[in-house]
């Protein structure tokens, strides 16, 4: 049950290798999964301290799963700490963007914080990739491409050795077809997986942090967000990180102020 | 003058007798007036000093009929009431002699409420159309008692009374406000009387301004035209006579220091005179100085101001606050009573729910009931029996739910609960009622009661918004940070495919290479065949051997159609020759031949005749068919 590298489906050539970090793993899986029941435990019977301390500690021993940070950001709900909730939604929703639960929850804790502001609206060519990209998750859309790739070369074997001439054309444009479709689908991991790796956001964890125009403690006070608030991180010249909120708005504040996803 | 001179020499003498008295009387009228207007006076007068919160009369005298009196601007002070207007007359005769004379006077009733020196401006009243200014006044505004002795600018004529002189002990009435307990805990109720102490006797309490409560919830226990009760105490070996003016019974709603703002009162104090009547006679003032015949009391105004009071609340402790804590705090019970459990549809159920004991019961304005949402509900009807005294507040409250069930089925009444802060416990508690199983059957008269619109379907009411709940069941937990994609399994998931696939395209080509290769080679050497057979045939034809000839030639035949077309040997018939030939594009008559050719060799065989000749033809046909599929094919 427990973390294997994403091998799976596994090719004959690393089949040692898995198996090894099978092994390796399989040690603490039960213990894991053990952690993982008392905490959900906790959490139903009200224990909320006790469930974030549990989920906590699988995160810090290197676990990730995009239910485990749901189950994190359910039990800092419940703690009414918005902002962590926020953080934990954030990052299951990095793992799964297509996640109705963790989207549910999310907007309904989005709905607790102080600030409400208007999100630029984008163009809507990058707003429909945005929405088509972020269905799945970057493994989804690799799995299914290289899922593409496979069966677009079956095709195009069928059509290599069939001397039926309708097997031929139809396996001729099938093939080039899902192999057309596979690309896509690559392409979506691809593009989900950069700005997953480039993208940086945070969450604002401060009660209130004024936002600088530049990074020093003295210069204009520009705008004022609080906790929950989503910003994107641009830029950093040591603690101070420049950020941008959604309606646009740029202005530096220093690292203690926010936590990234 | 000029209307008379006109007319001197127009008018008869009569007329202008008549004139000469007119312009006389015109002439007296206008001396008199001139006369009258010097002795106008109108003139102001109060007491020059007076005390923080005495009240004492402003008049304003004019001897004369004046109209449209504007009253001076009063800064210091406060109206009490006033204007009034007086108006006196007399006539006097002195020797035969009658004069009348007319006073108006303006009186307002004024109270000092600050220290300190006001100038009162002059006032203004019109007589004949002139507008006469009085005097302005100055008066200076001292400390409670300190100036009430100095002599006023009263009149002082004759008997009146020398109100000045009449002043009350600063002991002689008293206001005091007591609190039960100055240090409560937030919502403890605590009682605050005041109460009026005298030494004199009192009469005319008006309460000039009631205390207020501000943080507090409030209730008065003193009734309305209440007697009030009186009663004797010694103080500081003073008799007092006592009486409770006001009582209430407070709930602080917040902690912290909180003011309670002062009672204040103004009172006819009953004081023995010291009053003199002078009538000039030495032995009769004596007389009627004494003190045996000299007993009356004067009324004199105090006004009365108990001391502001703190109270100090206690907050109520902030850990262990149960959550539907609504700030009772007391002692009570709680028991709610059901008075059905199973109804049909649309019937009426009655929850009752009793808070009775001591406490803030007041302030216990509403409960948290959840019913079912199927359930149609409406405000509670709150009645309270409460009993206020000194001791503090008892009673009961009672909250009375009506609920009518709309769908039937079984549901069930949450617990309802009720916490408050038990002061002599010092914790929170929270009594719970049961919970409640209710049944409720499809009742029959529900088309009397239930609109239909249309479909009998409902919108899902939405009742609360929350967070769905976390995912109880196993999941697979993964690495922090890796990701399929890019990964070296990724990697070799894209390659291998593609490298398979080229093998396999490598493979299916070699082999189908190969495949045609041996075609080729059969299709080369067919004719080839067909030859050496053929030549075969020939040989045996010179010697004779009829039986070896025909085989030969018809293996000539058929393996020459085998080898080209690569058709297997047991495939081989007249109809697959015949298909063949024809996918293969050669002309009609030339399968025609070649079958016939093949029919032939079978038939001549066995055929009767010259055998030679026969075999000779055949030959020929065989020979020349081929040649000519041959050269059809290329």
């Amino acid at each position: 049950m427990i973390g294997m590298p994403r091998l799976w489906p596994c090719p004959k050539g690393l089949i040692l290798i898995m198996i090894l970090t099978v092994i390796s793993l399989t040690a603490n899986a039960s213990e894991y999964q053990l952690l993982l029941a008392k905490g959900n435990s906790a959490y139903s019977s009200g224990n909320y301290k006790e469930a974030a301390n549990t989920y906590n500690s699988l995160v810090s021993q290197g676990l990730e799963s995009p239910y485990l940070y749901y189950n994190l950001g359910n039990t800092y709900y419940k703690l009414n700490d918005i902002a962590h909730a926020i953080l934990w939604y954030e990052r299951a929703k990095r793992l799964d963007p297509g996640n109705e639960d963790v989207n549910f929850n999310l907007i309904v804790t989005n709905n607790k914080i102080t600030d409400k502001i208007e999100a630029l609206p984008d163009f809507f060519l990058k707003r429909w990739f945005k929405a088509v990209t972020d269905m799945y998750s970057t493994d989804a859309w690799a799995v299914a491409g290289i899922a593409g790739l496979i069966l677009a070369l079956s095709v195009f074997c069928l059509y290599i050795a069939s001397r039926v001439l309708m097997i031929r054309k139809l396996g001729f444009w099938a093939g080039f077809s899902i192999l057309f479709l596979s690309l896509i689908f690559l392409m979506f991991a691809w593009t989900s997986y950069n700005s997953r790796k480039s993208e940086q956001s945070a969450i604002v964890t401060n009660p209130t942090v004024t936002v600088k125009s530049s990074p020093d403690e003295k210069s204009t006070d520009i705008f004022v967000i609080h906790e929950g608030s989503k910003i994107q991180l641009i830029d950093h010249i040591g603690n101070w990180y420049e950020i941008r909120i959604v309606n646009g708005s740029v202005g530096w504040v220093q690292q203690e102020n926010f936590e990234k996803i | 003058m000029f209307f008379v001179v006109n007319c001197e020499g127009l008018i008869p003498t009569i007329i202008y007798m008549v004139f000469k008295r007119l312009l006389l009387i015109v002439g007296f009228i206008s001396i008199y007036a001139a006369g009258f207007a010097q002795d106008i006076s109108f003139q102001g007068s109060a007491k020059t000093n007076v005390s923080v919160g005495e009240s004492f009369t402003l008049t304003y005298t004019l001897n004369s009929q004046g109209t449209d009196f504007r009253g001076p601007r009063l800064s210091g002070f406060d109206v009490i009431s006033g204007p009034f207007t007086s108006t006196s007359s007399s006539i006097q005769s002195v020797n035969g002699r009658t004069s009348m004379s007319v006073r108006y006077s303006f009186q307002y009733i004024l109270q000092a409420n600050r220290e300190g020196t006001f100038d009162i401006p002059p006032a203004t009243v019109t007589v004949d159309r002139r507008t006469i200014t009085s005097n302005s006044l100055t008066i200076k505004v001292s400390k409670n008692g300190a100036a009430q002795a100095v002599g006023n600018q009263g009149q002082s004529n004759g008997n009146q009374r020398q109100q000045g002189n009449v002043q009350t002990g600063p002991n002689d009435v008293m206001l005091k406000a007591y609190v039960s307990n100055s240090n409560p805990q937030q919502g403890e109720g605590i009682s605050v009387t005041y109460k009026i102490f005298t030494k004199v006797p009192v009469s005319q309490i008006m309460f000039s301004k009631e205390p207020s409560f501000p943080g507090f919830w409030s209730q008065s226990l003193t009734k309305e035209k209440e007697k009030l009760q009186q009663y004797n105490q010694v103080i500081d070996g003073q008799q007092y006579i006592v009486a409770d003016l006001r009582k209430y019974t407070l709930f602080p709603l917040k902690s912290g220091k909180l003011t309670i703002e002062p009672l204040e009162l103004v009172c006819q104090a009953q004081i023995k005179r010291q009053s003199k009547t002078r009538t000039g006679d030495p032995f009769f003032d004596d007389f009627f100085n004494d003190s045996f015949f000299n007993t009356s009391y004067t009324p004199v105004e105090k006004s009365l101001r108990a001391s502001p009071l703190v109270i100090n609340v206690k907050p109520l402790p902030s850990s262990g606050v149960p959550d539907d804590f609504a700030g009772a705090v007391g002692s009570f019970n709680f028991h709610t009573e059901l008075d059905r459990t199973s109804v049909k549809t649309n019937e009426a159920i009655n929850l009752k729910c009793v808070i009775s004991g001591e406490g803030n019961l007041q302030l216990i304005d509403k409960l948290n009931v959840s019913f079912p949402p199927d359930f149609e509900t409406y405000d509670p009807k709150v009645s309270n029996d409460i009993h206020s005294s000194e001791k503090g507040v008892s009673g009961s409250q009672v909250f009375e739910y009506l609920i009518i069930p709309r769908k039937p089925g079984k549901f069930s009444l949450k617990p309802i609960s009720f916490s408050f802060y038990d002061l002599k416990k010092m914790k929170y508690i929270t009594l719970t009622s049961p919970a409640y199983t209710i049944d409720v059957e499809k009742g029959t008269g529900e088309a009397a009661n239930v609109t239909y619109t249309g479909a009998n379907h409902e919108e899902i009411k939405y009742i609360g918004s929350d967070i769905r709940h976390i995912k109880n069941q196993v999941f697979v937990l993964d690495h922090t940070g890796t990701y399929f994609f890019g990964s070296l399994g990724f990697i070799l998931w894209i390659v291998i495919p593609i490298l398979l696939f080229f093998v396999f395209v490598l493979l299916f080509r070699r082999f189908s290479e190969r495949r045609s290769d041996v075609v080729l080679m059969k299709n080369l050497r067919a004719t080839k065949v067909a030859r050496k057979r053929l030549r075969k045939a020939e040989l045996y034809q010179k010697e004779q051997k009829q039986e070896e000839f025909y085989v030969e030639i018809s293996q000539a035949l058929w393996g020459y159609l085998g080898d080209k077309f690569s058709l297997p040997v047991a495939e081989l018939s007249i109809d697959t020759v015949k298909q063949t030939l024809v996918s293969k594009e050669v002309s009609e008559d030339l399968i025609q031949i070649f079958i016939d050719t093949l029919n032939n060799t079978e038939y001549a065989r066995f055929a009767p005749g010259e055998k030679s000749v026969n075999m000779e033809r055949i030959y020929n046909e065989a020979l020349a068919v081929i040649s000519r599929i041959e050269r059809e094919l290329r």
